[in-house]
């Protein structure tokens, strides 16, 4: 076994330690505490519980653990917060890392690989790190007679929309970054950015794999985004509304797929398409043109490339939960919080803690999001699962699936659902209950 | 004062409509057209009508530049157009643009349609749905018939009989 480090000293490891300790020390009074002064009176803070988050208080309530969870409660009900961590970005970027991972494992299983393996004492877990780390560090290197503009900007564009795509997603009720009216309508519109992006970016790469690539992108994309519209039209239809909180509310009492399911499986069909996964991944047909659209973009630009297809793939999933898998809704399987920590706060011996502001989260919103994440993940689990078995198809039959087959199916599913209406079976004023 | 918000989407649509006829690049021309309709889509925004900014986006910005954009990607530049330097004629249609402009803005305001306030609330797209397929039946159905005629025109105008011919595989 190699060393790493064979002039090693455990005292030297200490004294660096106490190094590292003493500057970040000294930086925290001498700028630190300065800044963080100037920002709180600077900015308008808000109030919790009656008071007025003054430095002092804040400070005060830094300092005091059970004082702080009024500001956490604050924190959370801003936009920021659901922009950036929770039904937004950060939420749907981690499931987003954990399924690159899965994949990787999932599809070295089925073809009896071991896939990564050493980085991590566990079954290769910190392999995504190290990937990003060597993403990062690596050179972007841009062809030299690529229009420059344009290929710096696309990835970020691309996961720009992708995040964009993201916040329209509902994940517990109440918790959506964008509660829009026409959420569904946002929602095409969209996905109508993608073939813009993938196509400039294939284009500005001035080189012709990428340039194959992204018109076969185009083509695939804009055919299937007609089925794709169809196949969500028999749910809007039951529902009378396109706002997507109320679509996944009005599935407490079944899920759509149990009456639509034509759709389900049309839309399921086209949204493999559009996230470019095989058996429909001939944008990025490797053993044919390199890596399709991607062929030219190094460094953190394919990672960024990756990261924003990743959160689409969440995205997608998370709308087919929406729509026709009952969104959050579910078994109550969370305990409630516990009456006693609220009353009487927590007995350690003779010690008691009372803490206000909990419980953070509402029961039905911790459970919720647990079904939700549940559903979430399994229909990944599905949209992964063809990538171990199926070959990659011909463009022609690619095309004819779409323009023929799928349209003709998502017709039949529009038809179901008009039936169900006007038979009285469901929609307002059914039979059966919503 | 004018909303800000409006001075900024007009300047945009209209900056990006000038560069999209302007620019030299093709493809930058038609990304700077969907700046135009990405605008017209901003100010649908502002007027509340948030149905017809969502088709505008998803319809014009998602569909028809995208198409645009493809035929000029296809397109070799200098085999169709021949660039003619002249600016006599371009100052004169400059000219020719702000007087029409003019004089349809004097017309729009002297028609005292800066004075028109009203109470109602902003039109509910279900309505116009609903009104769609009782009352004016006759007109969706037309729109449909021509809609479906001119999709069969293309696909008739767009089959290839060479290939027919010889049997192989058109789909």
């Amino acid at each position: 076994m190699s060393v790493i480090a064979p002039d090693f000293r455990l005292s030297g490891f200490i004294r660096s330690i106490f190094d590292n300790a003493f500057w970040a020390l000294l930086l925290a009074n001498l700028v630190g505490i300065p800044a963080i002064m100037m920002v709180l009176f600077y900015i308008e803070m808000p109030v919790i519980d009656g008071e007025l988050l003054t430095p002092f208080l804040a400070f005060t309530w830094l300092a005091d653990p059970s004082r702080t969870l009024p500001i956490v409660h604050a924190f959370m009900a801003t936009d920021l917060f659901r922009v950036m961590a929770f039904p937004g970005f950060g939420f749907a970027a981690l499931i987003a890392a954990a399924t690159i991972f899965v994949e990787r494992k999932l599809l070295a299983k089925l073809q009896l690989r071991v896939g990564p393996f050493y980085c991590g004492k566990i079954e290769g877990i910190l392999q995504l790190m190290g990937d990003g780390l060597k993403l990062i560090s690596k050179e972007i290197i841009i062809p030299a007679k690529a229009d420059k503009p344009i290929f710096w900007v696309a990835p970020v564009i691309f996961v720009a929309t992708a995040a964009a795509f993201v916040a329209l997603i509902p994940v517990a009720p109440g918790w959506v970054v964008a509660d829009v009216d026409l959420g569904l309508l946002a929602v095409f519109a969209v996905i109508g950015f993608f073939p813009i992006i993938t196509i400039l970016s294939a284009w500005s790469a001035n080189s012709k794999f990428p340039f194959i690539g992204g018109i076969r992108a185009l083509f695939q994309m804009v055919s299937f985004e007609i089925p794709l519209i169809l196949s969500l039209l028999g749910v809007v239809i039951l529902t009378g509304t396109l706002n997507l909180s109320e679509i996944a509310a009005s599935q407490s009492a079944f899920p759509w797929i149990i009456f639509l399911p034509i759709g389900a499986i049309v839309f399921f069909t086209t949204m493999l398409a559009e996230l470019e996964r095989i058996p429909f991944d001939l944008p990025e047909a490797e053993s044919e043109i390199v890596a399709g659209w991607l062929t030219e973009f190094s460094g953190m630009m394919y990672g960024l490339v990756q990261l924003g297809t990743y959160l689409k793939l969440y995205a997608f999933a998370a709308l087919f939960v929406v729509l026709f898998l009952g969104g959050w809704h579910g078994p109550m399987v969370v305990p409630p919080f516990p009456e006693e920590i609220l009353t009487e706060g927590i007995v350690m011996g003779p010690v008691t803690a009372k803490i206000p502001g909990l419980p953070l989260f509402t029961q039905e919103m911790l459970n919720g999001t647990l079904w939700f994440v549940l559903k979430t993940v399994g229909v990944i689990f599905f949209i992964l699962l063809p990538r171990g078995v199926f070959p990659r198809i011909r463009i022609d039959m690619l095309l004819n699936l779409g323009w023929s087959k799928l349209i003709g199916l998502a017709f039949v599913n529009i038809f179901i659902a008009l039936g169900l209406l006007y038979a009285g079976v469901l929609g307002p004023g059914g039979m059966l209950p919503q | 004062m004018a909303d800000p918000v409006f001075v900024a989407l007009a300047v945009v649509t209209i900056g990006s409509a000038i560069a999209a006829l302007e620019l030299r690049s093709l493809v930058y021309g038609s990304i700077a057209l969907m700046g135009t309709l990405g605008g017209i889509a901003g100010l649908f925004l502002l007027l509340d009508a948030t149905f017809v900014a969502l088709f505008q986006l998803a319809v014009y910005v998602g569909s028809i530049a995208v198409l645009i954009l493809f035929t000029v990607m296809l397109v070799k530049r200098e085999l169709i157009f021949k660039k003619i330097e002249d600016n006599r004629r371009k100052f004169a249609g400059v000219g020719l643009m702000l007087v029409t402009m003019v004089a349809l803005g004097a017309i729009f305001i002297d028609s005292g349609i800066k004075d028109i306030t009203t109470d109602e609330p902003q039109v509910d797209f279900r309505e116009i749905g609903s009104d769609f397929v009782t009352y004016y039946w006759p007109a969706l159905i037309l729109m449909g018939l021509i809609l479906a005629g001119s999709v069969t025109g293309a696909l008739v105008l767009a089959r290839r009989e060479d290939i027919e011919e010889n049997g192989q595989r058109t789909s």
